[in-house]
């Protein structure tokens, strides 16, 4: 578990080292990206507390959502419809669901950890 | 047998889990550039980014509005500048024509006038009149008063009055009673006419013998010719009142 906590670390580190500067026109997609990433994660820790975890999926979800969101804004842009709008939306209910699933199974492992010792003890 | 199956077990886990920290990095990373331009946005331009593109629309309509005003500005520039030079223009013009207003004044008797001249003083005949005489003949009349007036305009008088009533173009004199009507007020004896122009000329003029002041002194009357080096003429106070009369059209 340290690595990951590790690399989000760096990341947070380097993000704080190197200011990159954004174009103004750019930060909307770079913040859908982003929202898009959260999502992602999200999604890979549920998975990984409900058992199936894939970590080739995980990957290119990562990529491939990020890059999507950011692709869907541009086409928005392109198009004069407020897309992103929409992929923020989907990307915050998709968020709070896994949130609210990850709950869930946070709260369903406690309560058999519970019962186990229960029942051992028993 | 328990290395062997734990080894790669655990390889897949390190693995895995340096996945994950690899796509946390980039996460963190990308989250913290993020915020960190937002921040700087906000802090330099004082509004989140969201509003950046409605902004910028906006901006460029003001341009675009901008240019279509600076090009309204240079028109109503060159119209005022027109206009300046006309008024301008209109101030001289103005000017010209105040000064020619000024003449006509003078001319028509409308400002008083200096300058300097003679004061002819008249007089009813001191001669006590005896019974049977006409008393016309030591009464001064309106007659004698206008050929006194005839000859100093003869004699190059520009400005005169008449007991402090200037003589203008429609001033006429007419007898009423003892009295002297003129500019429709009455003037009575002693006439004290004083006359801005060429004093030698209009004083030797009349002291000719054959004058009208010569004749009016054989009746016995006293006339007094004074030559004065600065008299004042009032001004006319009437008005003038054109009812039938009417500028006509000027003939070519």
């Amino acid at each position: 578990m340290w690595l990951p906590v590790t690399g989000l670390i760096l990341g947070i580190i380097l993000g704080f080292l190197f200011s990159v500067e954004i174009p103004l026109g750019v930060v909307k997609y770079t913040a859908i990206a982003i929202l898009a990433a959260v999502d992602t994660i999200l999604g890979g820790l549920r998975a990984q507390l409900e058992e199936r975890f894939d970590l080739s999926i995980f990957l290119t979800g990562f990529f491939a959502n990020t890059l999507f969101a950011a692709l869907l804004t541009a086409i928005g842009d392109l198009l004069g419809v407020d897309i992103y709008l929409g992929a923020v939306i989907a990307f915050s209910i998709r968020i709070f669901s896994n949130v609210g699933f990850i709950r869930r199974d946070l709260l369903e492992r406690y309560w058999q950890g519970l019962r186990a010792t229960v029942t051992s003890k028993q | 047998m328990h290395l062997v199956e734990h080894a790669p077990r655990s390889w897949r886990v390190t693995r895995l889990q340096a996945a994950l920290a690899v796509v946390l990095a980039v996460a963190g990373f990308l989250a913290v550039t993020q915020i960190r331009n937002e921040l700087l946005i906000r802090q330099q331009l004082r509004l989140p980014s969201q509003r950046l593109e409605e902004l910028g629309f906006m901006l460029r309509e003001m341009e675009r509005n901008r240019g279509a005003m600076e090009a309204q500005i240079e028109q109503i520039r060159g119209q005022l500048h027109a206009y300046e030079q006309g008024a301008a223009q209109g101030r001289v013009q103005l000017e010209a024509l105040g000064r020619q207003l000024e003449v006509f004044r003078a001319q028509a008797g409308h400002i008083p006038m200096a300058g300097p001249g003679v004061i002819v003083g008249l007089d009813d005949s001191p001669f006590p009149l005896r019974p049977g005489d006409d008393p016309n003949t030591v009464i001064l009349h309106y007659t004698d008063l206008q050929g006194v007036l005839n000859e100093l305009w003869a004699s190059g008088a520009e400005a005169v009055a008449v007991n402090g009533e200037r003589m203008i173009t429609t001033t006429g004199l007419n007898c009423v009673g003892t009295t002297i009507l003129c500019n429709a007020k009455r003037i009575a004896p002693p006439y004290r006419i004083v006359a801005i122009g060429d004093t030698d000329q209009m004083a030797r003029y009349l002291a000719r013998a054959d004058g009208v002041v010569a004749g009016l002194r054989a009746f016995g009357f006293p006339v007094k010719v004074t030559r004065a080096g600065r008299l004042t003429v009032p001004a006319y106070r009437g008005s003038y009142r054109f009812t039938h009369a009417a500028p006509a059209a000027p003939e070519r």
